[in-house]
């Protein structure tokens, strides 16, 4: 990689002095698993690089009303969590389905859901791609049985990451730091589909962090699951997952959240999916309708046909497991 | 290379303290290889994806490649070096794998020790899916893994029986 | 004729026993190629093509020599400028750090004259591709088919006929450690510290690319990272290496990096088999025919060993080669078998189907080697065969289990090696031959023949190996590496033992023939009566150590080798993933020399085996021609958790001797997964690798609709 500047500042108000409003003049740095790769491999060419490790106060779990999670927070830490593995199933699993022993040492929270997207013609040197400024996405004719078979468009990216899923699920709120301040966003608001940012996969500008998550306290009768389908169990991105969050009222679905990994360009909340249960009983039925509707907005492209079979089989499968906790 | 670029890092490593000047762009795996010659920590694919470069960082195993020096400012390194010292083995493990079989050509070994050291150290016996979810992150390409698992469950009763004794002294 | 002692007298030989130089691997104290660090070393770093195929119109190398620490840049590396493979090496600079290296490759300005490609098999045999070689067709004419009897009348006298076409994928031997070397030049002579199976090979090699001598060129070889085939030959990296180094007056490390290993380290080459297999109703094979492509990129060598394995009196068989823009082909753990193996294996369980007959009754009907048939036998009593699924695809739920088998083959033994052992008198034995542990255990099975050879403690040996300036021995490939270092060594100490014979019966004043070797002591004969210790006998040697050498005998090694696998496996039918439960492998042994290692490398076959089955690709993509996968997230390898249960039987029999096993096992393990797969889900997989999309697109096409559990 080339040679940068580094600082690892000690508080959030040194940020703002340090950080550019130019995208990938100054990156930040925290678990660095992705920031490294993307280095060595020169696609990212950054003057400065800033160690948010130092900052006080933006890691740990608090578990109070609700959770709040500091963005510097390891996968690790997240995984072996007791309150979360009891309330907040859907993370501690996702958590948990993530890269390998290693890299959930290393990856944060905020680090995950910044994550770049895996898709070889964005990691190839030798392929300017529409993501990094190029006139094209390559996927459409090259090899695609990774990308989006949903959303897609002009980009066919896939968001690799597994908490991002499990936390729109839960209905989580992003807590940022920029020049303006602290600011809090929605998990549903804050991913960008490429038709309408091409550059970035969110809505950070490239001076604000994430500073933490937070997530409401679960209704009673909650019941959350991720399903993450992957080629191999050693270390490998979802092919596709599925985060569910249930909230029970007797046998009848009262509310629920699915939001789908791996197969769109963003974690992909499927409502369609939701409303063909909300206010229903669990049956086969009801979960083949909506597992069906989970697949119905999909576009495959030429390679990945077989996204469309599995992703609707995976919602049939977490649904189910979710009814027969009943 | 600007002076910019550089910083005077001081960390300790398998015990020692050390101080260098690095680069900032310096990985910790170079650091670990090129300044302070401690050759065991291997590079094998050199992002991220093959274990080989495994060392401990605040006693949890972790990738030097995709870590910078200047992150292990002021922070605790093991290395494999760390777990023998002239001829005396300090971590059951490395006995345990060499009597198991579990090297061939022995390139991975050193990082398949150090990501299996916390589950070897867990304090209760562990099962097989717990010792190959372990070493999930390390590939290795001659052994085909068994005789490792062994070796991390053998080494996983030798750390219980000697902490036990211990606590009943 | 040489032989080996009986199991009962053997203490070492036979037994389970670490290897030798585990804890220097465990320690990570073992020295590999890239450890070696000698004062003003440079890093070497290639430059390479990003095209598959291509002109080199200028290169400019102005900004790039001006960085400082760089101090060679060489642009002469393609003959012809031709660039025919992406990931050729086209340029190499040598500088202090290895980043600065990075840097200046980055810096060298290299002008290509684009040109149209044809990077993998389907797109080079199309009719109009671009021709790999100007001069040449991509489609290699078929050489010297195979021909048997009367293919069309076999044919017309079978009952029933299958026909078929199998894929398989190349796959890349992906070493943990990558290919290259450290070189030093000490005035003419050239030390290479190198990462390879064959000492000898890369000296000659090497010498004869830099038009020196072999006399001058000293390659070393302590420890190495993994070959599997792909490190027999002299690397390219090492010849660049030395002219960087010569050039510097410095010493100079090239390893690839982990992509260049991808791209220009060699592979297995692919394969497209059209096949077609007859048989009488009582399972008899009557006539094969098929024909087969394959390639090895820019290189030869993609031959499809067909028909595999088994007798069939009517056989036409035909195969080509065809050019592609893609590194050349290395050997590749059995080689041209693993391939055929699928295809053959699956093709017999399809004509066992069509007669209704059990598949171990068809490989029993038609099975030649004595050896095997027993294996079968032990095979499908460890599996369990008789709970194989009667319908395929009968299993109730999504998740559906089957059983499936295969069977492997070698044949060379081994040959040529020569040692010298040199008994000092203070009672240490030192042994050197110029072998080379590629993780195998070689070193300590050196050292493991002396022990028991001089009734003394493995403690008391010192095995040198892996320097080309020791007794010759061939290259460690194609499993020969055993039966030929095996012999020598037993040759080798059964003549110094002869000479300490001599010398014990003149102290004894009795016959040399009746001394008797054992448990560290020199017996007079076989009444025990009077003995001395091993140093005892030593310290006679007085002042002057006993050098001997020795060679390869007939007698104590083999050739050929049977064994067989059987799989199980479970497929989700929701997902289309496969996981293997149990792969039960049969290897024949011969003399086992080390039961543990021996495991180990059935075990690593096995999961080889495995991951060629299930996960390795390597990807061309079509828009750039070049391997888009080329790291170990996208190029997919089976780790811990792809494990199934392995149960390894080694099948000995020790009157054989030692015969090589580092490559069968890995042959039929494809094909044994496959036939399981049918028998669990009904449907045949006939490409590899058979991964999710694959299996669920197969299920999705097929005319009956599955129920609904």
């Amino acid at each position: 990689m080339e040679n940068f500047e580094y600082f690892a500042p000690d508080s959030l108000d040194a940020l703002p002095g340090l950080l550019s409003r130019k995208r990938e003049r100054t990156m930040v740095l925290a678990g660095g698993t992705d920031l490294l790769d993307m280095l060595k491999e020169r696609i990212v060419k950054p003057e400065k690089v800033i160690n948010l490790k130092g900052i006080a106060g933006l890691k740990g779990i608090q578990h109070g009303e609700g959770v709040r999670i500091g963005a510097l927070t390891t996968i690790a830490e997240i995984a072996a969590d007791a309150g979360l593995k009891r309330e907040y199933t859907v993370l501690a699993q996702a958590a948990r389905s993530i890269a390998t022993p290693q890299l959930r040492n290393m990856g944060t929270l905020g680090g995950n859901l910044c994550q770049r997207p895996r898709c070889w013609y964005f990691r190839g040197r030798e392929y300017v791609c529409l993501k990094k400024g190029g006139s094209k996405c390559f996927a459409p004719e090259g090899l695609n049985k990774y990308n989006a078979i949903i959303g897609g468009g002009p980009s066919f990216i896939v968001h690799p990451s597994d908490s991002a899923p499990a936390l729109q699920a839960l209905q989580a709120t992003v807590h940022t730091f920029g020049p303006q301040g602290e600011d809090s966003i929605p998990m549903d608001e804050f991913f960008e589909l490429p038709i309408d940012n091409l550059r970035a996969e969110n809505v950070l500008e490239p001076n604000e962090i994430i500073t933490a998550v937070s997530i409401p306290k679960p209704a009673p009768g909650t019941r959350s699951a991720y399903i993450k389908f992957r080629e191999k169990q050693s270390l490998d991105f979802a092919i596709s997952s599925v985060a569910a969050v249930l909230e029970m009222e007797g046998s009848r679905v009262r509310d629920l959240r699915i939001v789908l990994g791996g197969v769109a360009p963003i974690p992909w909340r499927s409502q369609v999916a939701e409303d063909e249960l909300r206010g229903k009983k669990l049956s086969d039925e009801t979960i083949r309708r909506a597992a069906e509707a989970a697949v119905s907005e999909a576009q495959p492209l030429s390679q990945n046909r077989y996204k469309i079979t599995l992703t609707r089989n995976l919602v049939a499968r977490t649904l189910r497991q979710l009814a027969a906790q009943g | 290379m600007s002076a910019k670029h550089s910083r005077p890092i001081s960390f300790e490593i398998n015990g020692e303290p050390v101080e260098i000047l690095a680069a900032a762009h310096d990985t910790l795996l170079e650091v670990i290889r090129y300044h302070l010659r401690l050759t065991g920590t291997r590079q094998g694919c050199d992002k991220g994806d093959c274990g080989a470069c495994t060392v401990l960082l605040e006693g949890k195993p972790v990738l030097s490649c995709l870590t910078l020096a200047a992150e292990a400012d002021g922070c605790k390194v093991i290395t494999i070096e760390g777990f023998s010292r002239r001829g005396e083995h300090l971590h059951p493990i490395v006995d345990a794998l060499d009597e198991a079989g579990g090297s061939q050509c022995g390139f991975c070994s050193p990082g398949i020790i150090l990501a299996a050291a916390p589950v070897v150290e867990s304090g209760e016996p562990i099962t097989r899916k717990q010792a190959a979810e372990a070493i999930s992150g390390n590939l290795c390409r001659c052994t085909g893994y068994t005789k490792i698992i062994d070796a991390i469950i053998a080494a996983n009763k030798a750390w219980l029986a000697t902490h036990s004794q211990e606590d009943n002294s | 004729m040489a032989k080996w002692k009986s199991l009962k007298d053997m203490s070492i030989l036979s037994t389970a026993y670490p290897r030798l130089d585990g804890m220097d691997k465990v320690t990570g104290r073992a020295r590999y190629s890239s450890d070696v660090r000698p004062a003003g070393m440079l890093y070497g770093r290639l430059l390479t093509s990003p095209y598959p195929a291509a002109k080199v119109v200028d290169i400019d190398v102005s900004r790039a020599a001006k960085l400082a620490g760089v101090h060679v840049i060489l642009t002469n590396l393609l003959e012809g400028k031709a660039v025919r493979y992406a990931g050729q090496p086209v340029a190499a600079v040598a500088a202090d750090t290895p980043e600065i290296a990075a840097d200046a490759v980055d810096l060298i300005r290299v002008k290509y004259e684009k040109l149209p490609f044809a990077a993998d098999l389907d797109s080079a045999m199309q009719e109009g591709a671009p021709r790999v070689f100007s001069d040449r067709e991509n489609i290699v004419a078929a050489r010297r088919p195979t021909q048997k009897g009367d293919v069309d009348a076999g044919f017309a006298a079978a009952d029933v006929v299958v026909e078929a076409t199998y894929r398989t994928q190349v796959q890349t031997h992906s070493c943990l450690e990558t290919h290259g070397s450290m070189v030093e030049w000490k005035g003419e002579d050239l030390y290479v510290y190198d990462s390879t199976q064959g000492v000898h090979s890369v000296r000659e090699g090497l010498a004869k690319n830099l038009g020196i001598s072999p006399t001058q060129v000293h390659v070393i070889c302590e420890h190495m990272g993994g070959g599997f085939g792909s490190k027999l030959q002299p690397g390219f990296y090492t010849a660049h290496a030395a002219r960087l180094a010569k050039k510097a007056g410095r010493p100079v490390q090239l390893m690839l990096t982990r992509k260049q290993d991808f791209l220009s380290a060699g592979n297995r080459p692919d394969s497209l088999q059209k096949l077609k297999l007859g048989a009488k109703k009582d399972g008899s094979l009557v006539a094969f025919s098929g024909t087969t492509w394959g390639t090895a990129g820019i290189g030869r060598g993609a031959r499809v060993r067909q028909p595999f394995i088994y007798e069939i009196p009517n056989v036409y068989a035909e195969h080509h080669d065809v050019y592609t823009n893609a590194g050349a082909a290395r050997a590749f753990r059995a080689p041209g078998c693993p391939q055929a193996s699928f295809a053959m294996e699956q093709l017999l369980d399809e004509v066992a189907e069509k007669l209704n007959m059990d598949p171990l009754d068809l490989r029993l009907k038609n099975e030649t080697n004595a050896t095997r048939r027993k294996e079968w036998k032990i095979g499908a009593e460890k599996i369990g065969w008789q709970r194989r699924r009667k319908t395929p695809g009968s299993d109730s739920g999504p998740v559906k289990r089957g059983l499936g088998l295969g069977a492997s083959i070698w044949w060379p033994g081994g040959r040529g090696t020569r040692a010298t052992m040199t008994v000092f008198p203070d009672g240490k034995v030192e042994i050197r031959c110029g072998t080379q542990d590629i993780g195998t255990g070689t070193r300590t099975i050196v050292a493991a023949i002396a022990a028991e050879e001089l009734g003394i403690g493995l403690e008391m040996i010192r095995p040198l190996i892996g320097q080309s300036d020791f007794p010759y021995s061939g290259g460690s490939g194609g499993s020969t590496t055993a039966p030929s270092v095996a012999p020598a060594i037993k040759n080798t100490s059964e003549k110094a033992k002869a000479k300490l014979a001599e010398i014990a019966s003149g102290f004894f004043g009795a016959s040399a023939e009746d001394i008797i070797f054992e448990n560290g002591r020199v017996y007079m004969d076989k009444s025990r009566k009077k003995s001395m210790s091993w140093q005892e006998i030593c310290q006679l040697l007085e002042t002057q150590p006993l050098t001997v050498h020795g060679e390869w005998v007939e007698g104590l090694s083999s050739a050929g080798v049977a064994g067989c696998q059987f799989a199980e496996v479970a497929v989700d039918t929701e997902t289309g993933a496969i996981r293997v439960e149990k792969v039960v492998a049969v290897a024949d042994c011969g003399l086992v020399l080390d039961r543990l290692t021996t495991e180990s490398q059935v075990n690593g076959a096995v999961i080889q085996g495995v991951s060629y089955a299930l996960y390795e690709n390597r990807l061309m993509d079509p828009i750039t021609g070049t391997m888009i996968n080329a790291d170990f997230e996208n190029y997919k390898i089976a780790g811990a958790l792809e494990v199934p249960e392995i149960e390894v039987v080694l099948f000995d029999e020790p009157e054989r001797g030692v015969i090589g096993i580092g490559e069968p096992p890995t042959i039929p393990t494809s094909a044994a997964i496959a036939n399981a797969v049918y028998n669990a889900i009904g449907v045949r997989l006939r490409s590899l690798p058979m991964t999710p999309d694959r299996v669920l697109d197969a299920l999705d096409a097929q005319p009956v609709t599955r129920k609904e559990d």
